[in-house]
């Protein structure tokens, strides 16, 4: 690919983000989403179920914006730093909640 | 690290596309052949093709079977690491038990869910499993496997590797990459509604097998992005298992408040009690839903703590008669036959999900739209192969010149996973027809000999593949692709004849009764083999035609 300017480590960088900033980002939102969507009021399963719908779609795009963006610094910081504060808030719910 | 945008989309969909496309190969075929695995089961084991049945009795009929069921020995052998102590004889606590069945259906399965004594963590259960034939009760043996719905279908999901799950990640994975790879594809190409209408087959192979890949991913794109997410959707509990890990504290506490809010016992009382006649549970079931004006046959039954006060029946209805996953389950106190609770109509949220499940899943009773299902499955199938093929077209002759095997490589890799895969299929039916009904003492079950011939045929073309892919090294067709082809040919007329020799029920028999899972099965494996054979000969007219010279300067910007 003459579109390669860059090393090996960038592009395994890259796929690393788009997997497991990706699956951790999605993670966070699918978490969050099903408690705050508990939480106002919807049936669990439900909620659950929707998270799930919107977590597979948050995925895809997570995983293409991984290799579409200009900074790599900047989507792994979106990604795991996102997806961290998300499972972080879930569990605050949940102590709410519980 | 990219130019630009559209080269960096460009990348991920040909190298992601490329890796996960051989994944995806198995699991759009063996999908689009799960469309009928119920009747691929009726080709394999001939004594069960009858017509299909409704749920028996399950007072007179059931009962009497589900007493005698204990696990086998491969369930005994699972088991064993997850106990402290040895397993006992006999398995006494039964927690559920239930028996599942479908319009397409002429056999039972049913399960019996043993609590297991000393066990390492709570709620561990042991599964005895057995096929009836629903009008007498007697046992299929157990050494059988059903090849459609026992081995395509698992394959199609998880690959069969059952090993911390690792088979259903894979596919998961494979899964989001058809999505990116859907995406990204229509990123590349701009002119989408152009492409719809291209197909120039006279043209070089790399014009030509771009030209397909670009009309079967966009003819079939709502398809083939549907199947996948929902496919997702399906298994989301096992990629993301919030709700079991992180989220369990919510998910404990609800499940408390639901079984007050159900009625249904979330815990076994501890005291005995004598199990009500099921038949009139299953007679008020169905008086329900007629006056629902709903189809009324009954598709799950099952029965949770039976022998126990807390114990409960639940009878869900088989959804034939729309796409959404419905069972519209009612539920019975075990005891008495009162009844505990009609599920309310489903909300909002879950009939987005059962339609996106039952979309998928597919237990409505409509013939064309399976048909339509197996096209999409196949054209999926079509899509990835061609973009193997573009890939290693576009690159063969460079990489001769640079003396690098990668053309050669993906393209051994592509002749294993799309013709070595039917060879696989085909070859697996033939040693159906072929094992004998026992299998001699101090050999494996039938249905495992089944499998490893399955894998052992498949390995055979993989060697295959490697072996005869050699010219591709040197910029020209790989013979392998005819050659596997030709067995296609082969095996595709072999499985119809050795189903007639074995069985009797030759095509003009099934065709002139209209029994269409074996004849269907024939006809497909028979359709098959001719295609495989018309593409041997093309392949044999261009392996002696000269190769085009400019062929390799083309479409520099695609892929």
């Amino acid at each position: 690919m003459a579109a390669l300017t860059s090393s090996r480590f960038h592009i395994a960088s890259r796929t690393a983000a788009a997997m497991l900033g990706g699956y951790a980002f999605t993670w966070g939102v699918i978490a969050f989403a099903t408690a705050a969507l508990f939480a106002a009021g919807m049936e669990f399963h439900d909620a659950e179920h929707l998270s799930y719908i919107l977590g597979f779609l948050v995925f895809l795009v997570a995983f293409l914006m991984a290799f579409a963006a200009s900074s790599l610094v900047k989507a792994w910081l979106v990604l795991a730093g996102g997806g961290t504060a998300l499972t972080l808030g879930a569990t605050l719910l949940q102590t709410q909640l519980v | 690290m990219f130019q630009n945008f559209r080269l960096s989309m460009a990348w991920l969909h040909t190298w992601f596309g490329l890796f996960l496309g051989f994944v995806l190969m198995v699991v759009f075929f063996f999908g689009a052949l799960s469309v009928f695995d119920r009747e691929i089961d009726r080709w394999a084991i001939p004594a069960t093709r009858f017509e299909p049945q409704p749920m028996p009795s399950f007072d007179k009929l059931l009962r009497p079977v589900f007493d005698d069921m204990q696990p086998l020995d491969d369930a005994r052998a699972a088991m064993r690491g997850q106990v402290d102590g040895p397993l006992p004889e006999r398995f006494e606590t039964v927690t559920r038990l239930g028996a599942y069945t479908t319009h397409r259906d002429p056999v039972l399965g049913l399960f019996v869910g043993y609590e297991v004594p000393n066990a390492k963590e709570k709620d561990t259960a042991i599964f005895a499993l057995r096929t009836v034939d629903p009008r007498d009760g007697t046992a299929l043996p157990d050494d059988r496997l059903k090849i459609g719905s026992g081995f395509f279908y698992p394959l199609h999901y998880s690959l069969t590797f059952e090993w911390k799950n690792l088979g259903y990640w894979i596919v998961g994975f494979a899964a989001l990459m058809m999505l990116v790879a859907l995406v990204t594809g229509v990123i590349m190409h701009r002119k989408i509604f152009r492409e719809l209408f291209t197909f120039r087959p006279k043209k070089s192979t790399q014009r030509s097998m771009l030209d397909m890949h670009n009309l079967t991913g966009v003819v079939a794109l709502p398809f083939h992005f549907f199947f996948a997410f929902t496919g997702l959707v399906i298994f989301a509990g096992i990629y993301f298992p919030v709700t079991h890990t992180q989220l369990e504290a919510l998910h404990d506490k609800h499940e408390r408040v639901e079984a007050l809010e159900t009625g249904l016992p979330h815990e076994r009382a501890g005291v005995a009690a004598p199990l009500a006649s099921v038949d009139a549970m299953v007679a008020e079931a169905q008086r329900r839903w007629a006056a629902k004006g709903m189809a009324g046959d009954v598709g799950f039954l099952g029965v949770q703590f039976p022998g126990d006060a807390n114990g409960y029946v639940s009878i869900y209805r088989a959804g034939t008669d729309r796409i959404a996953l419905t069972g519209e389950g009612i539920h019975f106190k075990a005891s008495t036959g009162a009844l505990l609770r009609e599920d309310p109509p489903p909300t909002v949220v879950a009939r987005i999900n059962e339609f996106l499940t039952g979309l998928h899943l597919q237990h409505f009773r409509h013939w064309l739209l399976r048909w339509l299902y197996v096209l999409g499955g196949l054209s999926g199938c079509a899509c990835i192969a061609t973009g193997f093929l573009f890939f290693v077209e576009k690159r063969k002759r460079q990489h001769a010149k640079q003396g690098s095997a990668g053309a050669r490589v993906v393209d051994a890799l592509a002749v294993t996973t799309v013709t070595g895969m039917v060879v696989a299929a085909l070859g697996m039916l033939v040693a159906n027809r072929l094992l004998p009904d026992a299998m001699p003492a101090g050999w494996p079950w039938r249905g495992d000999m089944e499998k490893y011939c399955f894998w052992a045929v498949w390995a055979l073309a993989a060697a295959h593949a490697v072996w005869r892919t050699a010219p591709v090294a040197e910029g020209r067709l790989a013979p392998a692709w005819r050659e596997q082809c030709l067995a296609i040919a082969v095996l595709g007329v072999l499985a119809p004849v050795l189903n007639w020799v074995t069985t009797g029920d030759h095509l003009l028999r099934t065709v002139a009764e209209g029994y269409w899972p074996v004849a269907g099965a024939d006809l497909f494996m028979l359709a098959g083999a001719a295609i495989a054979l018309l593409a041997a000969r093309r392949l044999q007219r261009r392996a002696v035609a000269p190769v085009p010279v400019k062929a390799a300067a083309m479409e520099a910007n695609h892929a």
